[in-house]
């Protein structure tokens, strides 16, 4: 009998570790972003493998957003008051995430955003909204400073699709490169679809700028490649702020793709503790190249899901262990913090990478870099 | 200089194209009064069929036109015979419901075959360009579409100006019932002329795939500027649509340069709006009663 009540008292005791613990998801796993989503969806399942290697259970609650924020908002609710999870990781979308990090401060739930770019997120003092990854004012920043740190570039000019994600990326860039004292020779926004860009590359390249910034998607980023080369437009740099020119089917594209110039969250190649290994393992489990997303959301749910368990499953604990942390993994440091009005932050460094043979390489900053930077921009063939 | 005419010759390049998508709108129109809202869904159909033989087979997206233009002619044929057939006699909102409806079940179900990711085709030449000097280049490729175009519109003039089955369809849209009665078979040259209107359509497509992108909602954008293209023109003037495609696409590439690339679709309209205050038939259109 005493035995019994001993083994009884050592799993009371053990108890808490043994206990799941009760994550929530909001993805985009259908939908428009779905195939981003499904990179999200992978880095977390990897990160479930790990947890598990480390002793911690997950019980993973996921929801599909389908990209609408108001499905996002519903899910969190669900999430926060049915689901009762500890904490959420999620979504992916800028308006889906604006959306629910309110509903997560209204509901005491610590939310950990793995990847929505828009600034606005964490500038509202939410307590219990953290990011992982940069907002989108480090994209401009981190392109022009690596130009300025090249060369000695003293105009620019500005071609980018005139959508909410064009506009404003090019609006903190036009102040940044303001402040750094460059010259803006042109500034195109143009409709997306269009055909032909011939003519307004033309003129940008009339003004002879030493830089070209283009903020696009993938497919406008290979005609405005296609057709820079075209008119012979040559700057000392083509600076690709995301999306667009951070995809394997631009990197594909060699004749046309080859010496530019974009940023990005996260490279396989950088040295930062354990990516080489997620990468290499990511591939093997997927049969596809992580993008810079599953290492936001596999860093997210490795750190989510301790703090959760430290605190023993409790929200309030989880948001103060979350603030207080200070992590080193596959993201580099990760610390939330608050500074130039964000509130939990992370502070993340962006990589720039240039496209060399067709691969992806880190040029800068110096200390993360594989290769050095081709630059200023080879004459067209 | 140099500015200006390379935004001239890349709008006419691109305006041949706009001005093949217009003729096959504009020919449709005439014979049958029947406002074809899928044509640019037509056109998108056409574009995958050149991306199925370019990865499939192997077949060069200009080369691909002389497999394309008689399956999209077929195609053409059996929309007009099966569905178009049946309301040329109803009132005019039915007979856009009917377009609309054909062109999204077209659009959607490329998008269950192929998803709505974005195919780039990329030949070998797909950035090459001519320089004609002065600093002005010549896309390649463009060049080779607008001169195929010229070519197809050529030879389509000559069909509808020479032949007896030309005289006929014109016969047809110049009045319908006079046709008839002189012993024409009007519904075969509605067959035709849709046929004939869905394989220009299908060729544009064609065309412009080398250079530019590929999804299944791309026929939108398209059946808009065929829209606007063809009232410019007058409504059922080969002509004119000819003449307008060619318009639009210098006032795109101009406003682009000299105004702002977002202000470009802007420009274009207010020419239309302006066309049909002062020339209410358009260009070319004699007005009918």
């Amino acid at each position: 009998m005493r035995k019994h009540l001993l083994a009884l008292g050592a799993v009371l005791a053990l108890s808490p570790c043994l206990m799941a613990q009760k994550i929530g998801v909001i993805n985009s796993m259908s939908g428009p972003e779905a195939p981003i989503g499904e990179h999200i969806t992978n880095g977390i399942k990897l990160a479930e493998e790990d947890l598990k290697k480390k002793g911690i259970n997950l019980q993973l609650v996921w929801e599909d957003d389908t990209g609408k924020p108001q499905i996002s908002m519903s899910a969190m609710e669900k999430l926060a008051t049915r689901d009762n999870v500890v904490g959420v990781v999620g979504p992916y979308t800028s308006a889906c995430s604006n959306a629910v990090a309110k509903l997560a401060e209204k509901y005491r739930v610590p939310l950990l955003i793995p990847a929505a770019a828009k600034e606005e997120i964490t500038r509202q003092g939410l307590k219990y909204v953290f990011r992982m990854n940069a907002p989108a004012d480090k994209y401009a920043s981190s392109l022009i400073d690596a130009a300025a740190a090249l060369g000695k570039p003293k105009s620019i000019a500005f071609i980018y699709e005139n959508t909410d994600f064009g506009t404003s990326t090019t609006k903190t860039a036009k102040e940044y490169v303001a402040k750094k004292g460059m010259q803006v020779v042109a500034d195109e926004p143009y409709p997306k679809g269009a055909a032909d860009y011939r003519s307004t590359l033309a003129k940008v390249k009339s003004r002879n700028p030493d830089l070209v910034f283009m903020v696009s998607y993938v497919a406008d980023a290979i005609l405005l490649m296609r057709q820079s080369k075209e008119v012979g437009l040559q700057p000392q740099a083509f600076l690709g702020a995301g999306a667009g020119f951070t995809t394997p089917e631009f990197a594909k594209e060699r004749a046309i793709s080859e010496n530019v110039i974009s940023c990005t969250q996260w490279t396989g190649d950088v040295n930062w503790p354990g990516a080489k290994e997620f990468e290499a393992r990511f591939k093997a489990k997927f049969g596809k190249e992580p993008t810079y997303h599953a290492a936001c959301a596999y860093a997210s749910m490795m750190i989510m899901a301790e703090t959760a368990r430290n605190a023993g499953g409790d929200r309030a604990k989880t948001q103060h262990g979350l603030k207080a942390g200070k992590w080193n993994g596959v993201m580099g440091e990760v610390q939330f913090a608050d500074y130039d009005g964000f509130t939990n932050q992370n502070n993340h460094q962006m990589l720039v990478q240039q496209i060399i043979q067709g691969n992806y390489e880190t040029v800068l900053p110096a200390k993360f870099a594989t290769k050095k930077a081709i630059f200023p921009f080879p004459k067209w063939k | 200089m140099a500015v200006f005419l390379q935004s001239l010759i890349s709008g006419v390049l691109i305006g041949g194209v706009y001005a093949l998508i217009g003729i096959g709108l504009t020919l449709i129109f005439g014979v049958m009064r029947v406002i074809n809202f899928a044509h640019g869904d037509i056109m998108m159909v056409g574009m995958y069929l050149t991306y199925l033989l370019f990865t499939l087979m192997g077949v060069d997206p200009f080369v691909s036109v002389l497999i394309s233009f008689p399956l999209m002619f077929f195609f053409g044929g059996f929309l007009q015979k099966v569905f178009i057939n049946r309301v040329l006699n109803a009132v005019a909102q039915n007979q856009i419901l009917l377009t609309i409806g054909l062109g999204l079940i077209m659009s959607n179900t490329v998008m269950l075959i192929f998803t709505s990711d974005y195919k780039i085709l990329t030949t070998s030449y797909s950035s090459s360009t001519i320089q004609v000097g002065g600093g002005v280049s010549i896309s390649t490729p463009l060049l080779v579409s607008f001169l195929i175009t010229a070519v197809i519109t050529a030879a389509l003039g000559w069909f509808l100006l020479k032949t007896d089955t030309g005289q006929a369809i014109r016969a047809t849209a110049q009045d319908r019932d006079a046709a008839q009665l002189m012993g024409i078979n009007v519904s075969r040259m509605s067959v035709i002329a849709f046929g004939l209107g869905a394989a220009l359509a299908g060729t544009a497509g064609a065309l412009i795939s080398p250079t530019y992108y590929i999804f299944p909602q791309v026929g939108g954008t398209f059946t808009l500027k065929a829209f606007v293209i063809t009232v410019l023109g007058g409504m059922g003037s080969v002509v004119g649509a000819t003449l307008g495609g060619i318009l639009i696409g210098i006032t795109e590439s101009m406003s682009a340069v000299y105004i702002s690339s977002g202000w470009k679709d802007v420009v274009v309209f207010v020419l239309f709006l302006l066309v049909l205050l002062f020339k209410p038939s358009g260009l070319m259109g004699k007005s009918r009663t």
